[in-house]
């Protein structure tokens, strides 16, 4: 229980992962599935920023005082921000893709409901 | 010079596809003839790294020069060269050359008016694929995926009508697939701090009872199983690359896989280790179960369509279930057999798509009851056809006998008879469905040589696409008898040490 | 251990809000609420990074996912319809993707213990790599706010292959959705009531479009101040021109998509997208031509005038105006071709 408690990020991580990976399996409607896909993203991003995350730490920019010796405990982790800058505009990209393949679809068959579409091209 | 090569393997069709979005606007015919160039420079710079790497092992690229910072860790990105990756960018940046060149007539004829911008995203699609394959980061890694996934769905997406549910499916798998390897690289970097590959490859020990890490690994495995159409992830990949356009999913099916189970091969034995494996023995018979029902259910399907694209789509994915299979064996004869059968069956895949490409383009549709008497109509196109399907069936001496005589020995050497089993199985369905082609476009009609039966006009493809078909055709005979030095001078050192010994 | 900031009671809470955020925008019926509700989401989770010192990443979701993703998911649907048809059964197959997501679930959350502690500076990912751009971004790059060194220097490449995801994802909904309509200006373009968006009427939101005349310059000039700026203050080309793309989005949404179309023709638009990765690869290739690897800006000294580090300093600023040339057109070819639905003629 403890170790829960310590690690709620990982926790929080975990459960919106779930409701991402659930909703793009499971939900009918194909925009559900976008915004399911894009809380799946920000599910993971959470997770990286939580691995870079340091007590006590400031933001990764540097004080002029610091400049000839910063502290690096007081410094947070660059790494983990700059890998999750790309992942949000890796997950727009394909937010808008997939978007656009759904408008299409959309004009095809006047539905967004999966089942539905999949009847009508059967026909 | 030759130091700047492994990058101009990935600068030619990256800044090809740049050029080519300004000339789609400017100057639209030099669109195609830019992203031809940019393909044969980088098939030229893999040819090169081929050799030299064999010569003088592996190579090491530092982009931004951030390699030698008297830092224990590489602080930048680097690609690495080296004999496991060599053959496979050149067989990606060949094949991708050869079906552009193959590819200008169907496009012309299939996407009318509509082609501004494919020749750009063609050539992103290579960037991405070549990208997977070189570079030393398993970050760098998720971001080229991306790359090449993204211009995938726009391919695919050209084809129009269902074409747009295929990709959109295609687009929430694949998110998903990137998602969890992304989320597996985040497991193996909160244990290691580091997500440059020689770099964990030299830490993280070789008997490593971290959860986390086993975590991380299981995700990342499951991440390029979605990528890689393996079983029971296979769902999207028969409608995508079935309702894309020819063009697109000639150069799709043939690569866009292999990569995939080329990133796998690299997470397993270069992150991680061979012991891993081995000492995980629960998940290594599991994954090989997996792949006898992969290439169980991919042959049963095959059997079961009417359509020759749906057929060759399932195809495909019996043959990941061999590579997958071979490379989780984890023996010498298996591993070899796996990455043997990587070039090998991109070679034969290309072959078998750019024949169908051919009927297609002259039937207009490729279902099996409108190829009557195509033999006749076709007689070049449909011999390419016959040898493509005796090699997918393993008939010495094209490559996919050899691949597979590795397979069954490997297979063997472990004692996973099931597995043999399956390569045998499909290697006879294969058969079947060859006869079924030979009795229906040769055997159904009247014989035209035979007097008094109506004469069927030759109508073959344009030289344009038969060159090509004809000579992919060509190299898997080749390829098969180039097996021994392949074999001998590269694949042995790709292979872990520790089984060569 | 607990989080020991001061308020991390305030942390669990915008934690849990974010689930019950997810939740909802799931759960509710109405796509267009769901959006809505998504956008909260957004904005929810850049407050918790921000909480975590990430102020570039928040900057970046903020303006991102809670702005821009939320907009396109408002166009689409803008253009089709927001109810959602229900039909019964399908419970069996909802529920055995459920267990099977719980099982993943609890499959990761047995590596928990196995974790290091929540903010702990000494953890591997904190300790292994990291450090060395704190303690050298300053000597290699003069640049002191860390994210852009490493984002544009140390990993210049992942922010190069970022930039043309952008891109890609610009030119493939281009490929996608674009509908050749009339070949002459002066042609109507036909009237197809499939395809067509709906006409939009601007004249009862007076207050929000002269707010907007209002803001849009003020936007664009900090936009430019983020670009400028960001080697010394959160931000940088991704943030500075997805707020300047949000600023022409602004004015698309809050007069009509004609009032843009007016000033940015397709052709210059989409050649504009492409320009902005040009510049970034040309001068990756320019440090090929002084003499050192792929995106070695400092091999530029020799056409630059101060030292190595200076010169990387230059160099960063260059590859971020690229990016933020890209992401702005980007930004709104997309938008364009979402709320016209291709026709690049009227919409939302």
């Amino acid at each position: 229980m403890e170790n829960l408690i310590a690690n709620f990020n990982y926790v929080i991580v975990v459960i919106l992962m779930m409701i991402g990976l659930w909703s793009m399996l499971a939900q009918k409607n194909l925009i559900k599935k976008c915004i399911g896909m894009a809380i799946l993203q920000t599910g993971i991003i959470l997770f990286f920023i939580s691995i870079g995350a340091k007590n006590n730490a400031l933001i990764p920019i540097l004080t002029e005082a610091a400049y000839s010796d910063p502290d690096v405990a007081t410094v947070a982790n660059p790494l983990t921000q700059i890998l999750m800058l790309t992942a949000i505009v890796v997950g727009v990209a394909t937010l808008g893709v997939g978007l656009g393949l759904a408008q299409k679809i959309y004009h095809q068959h006047s539905s967004f409901d999966e089942d539905e579409i999949l009847e009508n091209q059967r026909k | 010079m030759t130091g700047q090569l492994p990058i101009i393997v990935i600068l030619g069709p990256l800044l090809a596809a740049i050029l080519a979005a300004f000339t789609a606007w400017l100057r639209p015919k030099l669109s195609y003839p830019l992203v031809v160039l940019g393909l044969a420079i980088s098939f030229t710079a893999a040819l090169k790294l081929v050799f030299i790497v064999a010569d003088e092992g592996a190579k090491i690229y530092w982009l931004g020069n951030w390699g030698n910072q008297n830092h224990e860790f590489v602080v930048g990105i680097q690609i690495t060269v080296d004999n496991l990756n060599t053959l496979l960018l050149t067989t990606v940046s060949g094949i991708a050359l050869l079906t552009a060149l193959y590819a200008k007539r169907l496009v012309e004829t299939e996407l009318a008016g509509r082609q501004r911008y494919f020749y750009a995203l063609l050539s992103l699609l290579v960037t991405g694929l070549l990208g997977i394959s070189i570079t030393g980061d398993i970050f760098n890694l998720y971001v080229f995926l991306e790359i090449a996934a993204l211009s995938s769905y726009a391919l695919i997406a050209y084809g129009k009508g269902r074409a747009y549910m295929a990709s959109f499916n295609y687009l929430i798998m694949g998110t998903m697939g990137a998602c969890l390897y992304l989320l597996g690289v985040g497991f193996v970097f909160i244990k290691h701090g580091t997500l440059n590959i020689d770099n964990l490859s030299g830490i993280i020990p070789t008997l490593d009872p971290s959860q986390a890490l086993f975590v991380g690994f299981v995700l990342i495995l499951l991440g390029v199983w979605v990528k890689m159409a393996f079983f029971p992830f296979h769902g999207w990949l028969p409608n995508a690359y079935t309702h894309a356009p020819t063009a697109s999913a000639a150069v799709l099916a043939p690569l866009a896989t292999k990569v995939a189970v080329y990133a796998m091969l690299r997470i397993m034995f270069t992150v991680y280790s061979l012991d891993y494996i081995t000492h995980s023995p629960g998940i290594q018979s599991v994954v090989l179960y997996l792949s006898t029902i992969a290439i169980v259910v991919g042959s049963f399907f095959s059997l079961t369509q009417t359509n020759l694209k749906m057929i060759a789509c399932y195809f495909i994915i019996s043959e990941i279930g061999y590579m997958v299979g071979g490379a989780w064996l984890a023996n010498k004869p298996g591993l070899t057999g796996a990455m043997y059968h990587l070039v090998a069956d991109a070679a034969m895949t290309s072959a078998l798509f750019m024949a169908i490409g051919c009927i297609v383009y002259r039937l207009g549709q490729a279902q099996l009851d409108d190829l009557k008497g195509v033999f006749f109509k076709m007689p070049v196109t449909m011999g390419a056809f016959v040898v493509t399907m005796a090699a997918l069936i393993g008939v010495p001496p094209t490559c996919g006998f050899f691949s597979k005589w590795y397979l069954i020995q490997g297979a063997a050497e472990a004692g996973v008879w099931h597995f043999v089993a399956a390569l045998l199985l499909s290697s006879l369905v294969k058969a079947i469905i060859l006869f079924r082609i030979i009795e229906i476009g040769y055997n159904r009609v009247a014989h035209p040589a035979i007097e008094g039966n109506p004469a069927i006009p030759r109508n073959e493809a344009p030289l344009s696409m038969l060159i090509p078909t004809v000579a992919m055709t060509l190299g898997l005979i080749a390829l098969g008898l180039a097996t021994n030095t392949l074999v001998n001078t590269i694949i042995v050192n790709a292979v872990p040490a520790a089984l060569t010994q | 251990m607990m989080p020991s900031l001061p308020i991390w009671q305030f942390d669990v809470l915008l934690l849990v809000l974010v689930v019950l955020f997810a939740v909802v925008a799931l759960s509710i019926r109405n796509l267009m609420g769901a959006a809505v509700v998504f956008g909260a989401y957004s904005f929810m989770m850049c407050l918790i990074w921000a909480g975590m010192g990430a102020v570039d990443v928040a900057f970046t979701e903020a303006a991102v996912g809670a702005g821009v993703s939320t907009v396109f998911i408002v166009s689409t649907i803008y253009n089709t319809s927001a109810t959602m048809r229900s039909r019964p059964g399908g419970i069996a197959f909802k529920l055995f993707i459920g267990v099977v997501v719980t099982l993943a679930g609890v499959f990761l959350l047995s590596a928990l213990p196995d974790f290091p502690d929540w903010g702990d500076p000494n953890s591997p990912a904190n300790a292994t790599v990291a450090p060395y751009y704190i303690e050298n971004s300053i000597r290699d790059t003069h640049v002191p706010n860390l994210v852009t060194s490493v984002l544009a220097d140390y990993r210049g490449f992942d922010t190069l292959l970022e930039t043309i995801v952008v891109f890609i994802a610009c030119i493939a909904i281009y490929s996608i959705l674009r509908i050749e309509t009339a070949k002459s200006k002066t042609d109507e373009p036909e009237e197809d009531t499939a395809t067509a968006p709906p006409s939009y009427d601007p004249s009862d939101s007076l207050i929000v479009r002269q707010a907007s005349r209002f803001m849009v310059p003020f936007m664009q000039l900090f936009a430019l101040y983020v670009i400028a700026h960001g080697h010394y203050s959160p931000g940088g080309g991704f943030q500075g021109g997805v707020i300047l793309g949000a600023s022409l989005i602004l004015l698309a949404i809050s007069f009509d998509l004609k009032f843009i179309l007016r000033q940015w023709r397709e052709k210059p638009l989409m050649l504009l997208v492409a320009s902005g990765v040009c510049l970034y690869a040309t001068v990756g290739l320019a440090c090929m031509f002084t003499g050192g690897n792929y995106l070695d800006y400092g091999s530029l000294d020799s056409v630059l005038p101060n030292d190595r580090a200076m010169a990387r300093s230059h160099g960063i600023l260059l590859v971020e105006i690229g990016v933020g040339i890209t992401v702005m057109f980007s930004m709104l070819a997309i938008h364009i071709n979402l709320a016209s639905n291709g026709r690049f003629d009227r919409g939302l």
